[in-house]
């Protein structure tokens, strides 16, 4: 801890307080204040920093057409689908890899973790091909299927780091006890999981909230569309774009995720950083 | 580590052979467990890379019912072609910089949460906010921001004198790379910011009082006694975020496509539009074995520490 006894160092402090602070949260805020200029506010080469008339209209306009509340829609259909599968699948995989012997363990755990040096548009162009041979593609079920992709592996080594953490013993009392290895899974093991399973589920859930990839190729019904494209795609190429809307549909379309991080935060941050931080 | 913390039963055969099919049968369900999630990973993610790689040697565009093998063809033409350097080295700018310069506002941000004030727990939360937001978002936002015509940093500028008339930041080739950059750097801040804070909690108080006894002011505690500590975290996180701004797309396609002209065409987005614009699926997965063969570097280094650590 810096110790700010003096003069120059609580200059120096401040200083990077305010310099990185401004970096981070000076253009949130003017999205939100973008998002509530009425129109002749926005277009004008030196803008006041406040509106004078702040209004609600982008909000209204935006929820009077019926297009982003069925993107929002099918994002969480998708988003909450893939990360329930992710998390299903690497807890178990997890939990195998970090409580079992067999042959072969460690490196299908190390062939699935260098998964993620794999480029996700290289594996997109083959995933591509195989929903559409199984009359997936352009369809929800197609996109959560191609979700895995974005966390499975890096969930795995998560959840992996948590269950490495959990006494050996608990399960091998239970287990002289004569319970089954699914009941200590289900019953002894994954209670104490909870917090790194919430981790994995909002990771995953975010990466595929905030994808803009795979939805923009695997999709193309206009009615399927989820929220990155559905913005990118409503307000691009358009000669002079309406950016008090964008802003406001900005805003609205990243609520769901920023929600879930106000009240999932903490779990969050030590569940993310334990597999990479050596304690 | 399960055998060890178990009762011997050597003496007893029977109980021996009991415990010897006891613990196949573990093993069986052990990798039954892990079976799922293996068949989502072969189907999804490894025989799609594959698949891709074959393609690499292969023919395949949108007028073609089905690849034909041309051999080494496709890398000849993509090493013959001047567009490709200027690409890798697109992509090599825009990770070396991100990934340099997040690193230090990171820290930087890091150190200052770390510090005891009021509203710190709430400035740290509220500092995950640019990491969370929708990638379109951010490069509307962006967009917003370096807008040529209406946007905040050339009323900024202009205000304080700094320019006499607007710059069309991202229709310049050296200004849009730096849009891209700086857009980047502004998502992982919060990233390493979190895993350096996780880092500093471990810094020893005893050590620092040593240090500051000996004469040292913040500089030096920061230099001779955390900057040690936090390394293994430094060089970890580091190779994670070139590795992850090895693989960015989103962000960069929404924010400038690419352009002005190739200016901002990283490997991920000239792989993106070969294959899903051009439909020219060979080419594609050529600059996507550059691509792999690039992320590959740091990747190497990262599956290093992860199996020293499980070793």
């Amino acid at each position: 801890m810096l110790l700010l006894n003096n003069w120059r160092a609580r200059t120096g402090f401040m200083t990077l307080l305010l310099v990185i602070g401004g970096f981070l949260f000076l253009p949130i805020v003017w999205m939100l204040l973008t998002s509530i200029k009425p129109e002749g506010e926005v277009f004008v080469r030196i803008p006041t920093i406040l509106p004078h008339a702040p209004t609600l209209e982008n909000y209204r306009a935006l929820f009077s057409h019926s297009e982003t509340a069925m993107q929002l829609c099918n994002s969480l259909i998708t988003a909450g689908g893939g990360a329930l599968l992710t998390v299903a699948l690497s807890t178990y995989a997890a939990y195998s890899f970090a409580k079992f012997r067999y042959f072969g363990r460690k490196p299908l755990m190390f062939l699935m973790l260098s998964a993620q040096m794999f480029p996700f548009a290289m594996l997109l162009i083959s995933v591509y091909p195989m929903l559409q041979w199984a009359d997936l593609l352009n369809t929800r079920v197609g996109l959560i299927v191609a979700y895995i992709i974005l966390a499975l592996p890096s969930g795995t080594y998560m959840l992996y780091s948590y269950f490495i953490n959990i006494p050996n013993e608990i399960i091998e009392a239970a287990r002289v006890d004569g319970a089954s290895e699914v009941y200590i899974l289900h019953r002894i093991v994954l209670p104490l999981a909870i917090p790194a399973m919430v981790t994995v589920g909002l990771y995953s859930f975010m990466w595929a909230w905030n994808d803009l990839l795979f939805s923009l190729t695997l999709i193309t019904s206009p009615e399927l569309r989820t929220v990155g494209p559905g913005l990118l795609l409503s307000y691009l190429g358009e000669g002079r774009a309406n950016w008090g809307g964008a802003m406001a549909e900005s805003i609205v379309i990243s609520l769901p995720v920023v929600l879930g991080f106000a009240f999932l935060q903490r779990y969050f941050i030590k569940g993310l950083t334990a597999g990479a931080v050596k304690s | 580590m399960s055998m060890a913390s178990l009762p011997s039963t050597q003496s007893d055969p029977r109980a021996a052979k009991q415990r010897r099919s006891l613990k196949s049968h573990e093993r069986r369900i052990g990798f039954a467990f892990a079976l799922p999630s293996l068949i989502a990973f072969v189907a999804v993610i490894l025989i799609p890379f594959l698949q891709s790689l074959k393609l690499s040697f292969y023919r395949y565009t949108i007028e073609m019912d089905t690849p034909r093998f041309v051999g080494l063809s496709n890398f000849r033409k993509l090493l013959s072609n001047p567009d490709t350097l200027s690409i890798w080295l697109n992509t090599l700018t825009f990770v070396v910089l991100t990934t340099s310069i997040t690193l230090v506002l990171g820290l930087a941000w890091a150190v200052v949460l770390n510090q005891s004030f009021r509203g710190k727990a709430f400035l740290r939360a509220l500092s995950l906010l640019p990491w969370v937001l929708p990638s379109t978002v951010t490069a509307f936002l962006a967009a917003w921001i370096f807008n040529g015509q209406y946007g905040i940093l050339n009323a900024i500028l202009l205000q304080l004198g700094v320019i006499t008339e607007p710059v069309p930041w991202l229709a310049e080739a050296h200004s849009a790379m730096a849009a891209v950059v700086l857009t980047r750097v502004w998502v992982s801040v919060p990233l390493f910011m979190a895993f350096f804070l996780a880092g500093l909690q471990g810094v020893s108080q005893d050590q620092m009082d040593a240090a500051r006894v000996d004469g040292c002011e913040n500089i030096g505690v920061f230099r001779y006694v955390v900057l040690p500590h936090l390394a293994p975290t430094i060089i970890i996180v580091t190779i994670l975020g070139a590795m992850s701004n090895l693989q960015a797309f989103d962000v960069i396609y929404a924010l400038t496509q690419g352009g002005p002209v190739k200016a901002t065409t990283m490997l991920s987005i000239e792989v993106y539009k070969q294959a899903f614009q051009n439909w020219d699926v060979g080419s594609a997965c050529t600059i996507g074995v550059l691509w792999f063969l690039t992320i590959a570097i740091p990747s190497i280094f990262y599956l290093r520490i992860l199996f020293k650590r499980e070793n």
